[in-house]
């Protein structure tokens, strides 16, 4: 089945298309399977020839529109082009981010588990583009099995002479490295992943320097998320025309939406950027569990903003759409709650995550958190009072911008905007101050 | 006795150590030796090998005792109050002894939501333990987890920072305790795709269980 085209020619209709990140082809893990199907093709074609320099195998991103998937979309071919010029001397680096621990987010396991080649045949691409030598591919130490699976391809890789010194028999080397995490969400921020990296304690940085001037080990370095570089390939075989043309216009491309929560068949789902939230909701993850109501959705993983079920009609998964709608991308990670979800202990438990991960560098992210927390248990005990809410929303203030990561503004934003939607559900739960004025409780 | 400051838990007390591991015990085989040798040409700097210097320490001697950490140390090339914080920083890294089957439970975002407190209360009184503690005969420790990127199969938790088990119901948490008694392990579970469902008919691997057998060896060459 050819997949249908709009009016002005884009290809938006989930229905027909076809999926290229995750084809439904059995055993795609395996690199013989991957290569019957057209894998490390792209790989051989910029290495064999001389018209694919690296500066143009860059250009074909920039073309692509591609927007990274890990959560901040920001453009991929751009970030590559502020690496430095090469400089011999210096050895330039490529991180690849699979520290997937935004809660709500599992595609780049289920990519991992069963794609590894597109990612991998992306990681040399990506090297080749911005000619690093060496690719540390960061992967959350929970995901222990899923490291085994794919350190079992890359022995195949090196076995074959894809990966290692002079690929395919060009003067082309990149060694792949995958290191274990050990459990910590803040390793998936960029700067505490390289901190990590090094063996330091895993603290973010102060920016800038960013990656591109002074990354690992003090070098060049261009940091991408998983389902960002496994695009790659598709790209260079299809064209980057050929991508921008699917999903929205401005947040172009297939994407991995992960559903999950109250829906009757959660999963990892590919289609185009663009989708609408009810279609995804309804039509694709078969709707809400038991018959119930919708109550509302976290379109992208928990630090982006709630939506209730009345905000979503007409919304679209894409960063313009949800953007307008209230809240963000993301990482594409959609929880679903249904009408019977108590919002206030939902709340409390993100609130709980945010204070178990900040890293405590900052005062405001290290105390705010903790505060953040507690009002909000307060609140779903039942014993916070009314004002209790307005000092939340001014905590978050407090937080928000002034930090040396972006963890603080994560944790404050679920926070402001969970309280702004569902202002009464939490209202009810307060009880009225039996204290005169004057006296400070 | 050696004095070392050491930590309870909160990073401050400071207390007379006594190691538990003897001498002869703190030590890597000549095989091991060999893979972390490899591991420290991966990285520019020794430093970046101390991770994984660290799982293969705690997968041997079981958790990092500060003893099994200088020793860590010592192997990776690097002071031990730098391998220190690092082991302290990740929550993976046990510091104090734990069951011989650490559960731990994720009761974060979508697992919340989807029952995940549900299945730490089952546990909790099937065991007769609270979260975070050990049954007397060290064979279980429950703990929650915050979201560990399987969401599509809430609820879920994973055993000794090893296995997933998805999905979990009551029936499924019994099956497991009692193969985990008796010393089996566990089944690696994929998640189809519902598009795979729709479209292949279901699971797309064939060798899920096999691979998971071979362990493959680290594998790049020495960088820089
Ligand atoms: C607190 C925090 C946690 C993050 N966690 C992740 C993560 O788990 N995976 C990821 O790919 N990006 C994560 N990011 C975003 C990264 O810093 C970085 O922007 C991203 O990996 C860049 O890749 P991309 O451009 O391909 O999206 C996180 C950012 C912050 C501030
Ligand atoms: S904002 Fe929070 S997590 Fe980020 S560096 Fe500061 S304290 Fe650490
Ligand atoms: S919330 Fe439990 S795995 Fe994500």
């Amino acid at each position: 089945m050819e997949a249908k085209k709009d009016n002005s020619g884009r290809i938006t209709d989930w229905r027909s298309y076809e999926r290229v990140l995750l084809p439904s082809i059995k055993d795609l893990h395996r690199l013989d399977v991957y290569e019957e199907n057209g894998g490390y093709q792209a790989l051989r074609k910029v290495l064999v020839s001389d018209d694919w320099t690296p500066a143009k195998v860059t250009d074909e991103v920039k073309a692509s529109g591609l927007r990274g998937r890990g959560g901040a979309g920001f453009p991929t071919g751009l970030k590559w082009s502020f690496m430095p010029p090469v400089d011999p001397e210096v050895p330039r680096f490529i991180c690849c981010n699979g520290d997937e621990s935004e809660p709500g987010t599992f595609k780049d396991r289920q990519l991992l588990e069963y794609n590894p080649h597109s990612l991998f045949e992306g990681i040399l691409l990506a090297c080749y583009a911005i000619s690093a030598g060496t690719a540390f591919l960061y992967i959350r130490g929970e995901f222990a099995d899923w490291i085994t699976h794919i350190e079992v391809e890359l022995a195949k890789l090196y076995e074959k002479g894809y990966a290692g010194k002079n690929i395919m028999g060009s003067d082309f080397s990149v060694e792949i490295v995958i290191h274990k995490g050990a459990g910590a969400y803040i390793c998936g921020e960029e700067s505490s992943l390289m901190n990590s990296l090094e063996g330091e304690r895993a603290y973010p940085r102060v920016k800038p320097p960013f990656p591109a001037q002074k990354g690992v080990w003090g070098y060049p370095t261009t940091i991408n998320n998983v389902e960002t570089l496994a695009a790659i390939p598709t790209i260079l075989n299809k064209g980057g025309d050929w991508f921008a043309s699917v999903g929205a216009e401005r947040h172009p491309g297939p994407v991995l939406y992960g559903v999950s929560g109250h829906v009757n068949r959660p999963g990892v789902y590919e289609y185009p950027t663009g989708i609408l939230i009810t279609d995804l909701i309804y039509k694709v993850a078969g709707g809400i569990r038991n018959g119930k109501k919708l109550k509302a959705i976290v379109p992208g993983g928990s630090s982006t903003p709630i939506l209730r079920a009345d905000m979503i009609e007409g919304v679209r998964m894409d960063a313009e759409s949800l953007k307008e709608a209230g809240s963000m991308m993301g990482t594409a990670g959609m929880l679903v709650m249904d009408e019977d979800t108590d919002i206030v202990g939902f709340l409390r438990r993100i609130t709980h995550f945010y204070h178990h991960e900040s890293c405590g560098q900052c005062t405001p992210c290290r105390e705010g958190t903790g505060w953040l927390e507690d009002i909000v248990s307060r609140l779903e005990r039942g014993e916070g009072h009314y004002r209790d809410l307005d000092l939340l929303t001014d905590l978050c203030t407090q937080m928000e911008g002034r930090t040396v990561c972006a963890l603080a503004d994560a944790a404050a934003w679920p926070v402001r905007y969970t309280v702004e939607r569902f202002r009464d559900e939490f209202e009810a739960r307060c009880r009225p101050s039996l204290v005169p004025a004057g006296i400070s409780i | 006795m050696i004095e070392l400051p050491t930590t309870s838990g909160d990073g401050h007390t400071s207390e007379t150590f006594v190691p538990v591991f003897s001498n002869e015990e703190l030590v890597f085989t000549t095989d091991e030796t060999a893979q972390i040798e490899r591991w420290k040409s991966h990285y520019p700097t020794v430093d970046g090998a101390i991770m994984r210097v660290l799982w293969l320490a705690q997968e041997k001697f079981g958790y990092l005792a500060p003893e099994v950490i200088r020793l860590s140390a010592e192997a990776t090339g690097i002071p031990y109050a730098k391998a220190y914080g690092v082991a302290t920083f990740y929550t993976q890294y046990f510091k104090k002894k734990k069951g011989k089957h650490v559960l731990d439970v994720c009761t974060c975002f979508t697992c919340q939501l989807c029952g995940g407190y549900d299945i730490l209360h089952y546990l909790e009184e099937k065991l007769g333990i609270k979260s975070g503690e050990t049954t007397s005969d060290g064979e279980f420790t429950i703990q929650q987890a915050e979201c560990l990127g399987a969401c599509d199969a809430a609820p879920m938790l994973q055993v000794t920072n090893g296995r997933y088990v998805m999905q979990l119901t009551p029936e499924k948490i019994d099956a497991m305790l009692d193969a985990l008694r008796d010393g089996k392990s566990l089944e690696f579970e994929s998640m189809t795709l519902p598009q795979d469902a729709d479209e292949m008919g279901g699971n797309r691997r064939s060798d899920t269980q096999a691979v998971l057998e071979t362990k493959a060896p680290p594998i790049a060459e020495t960088i820089l």
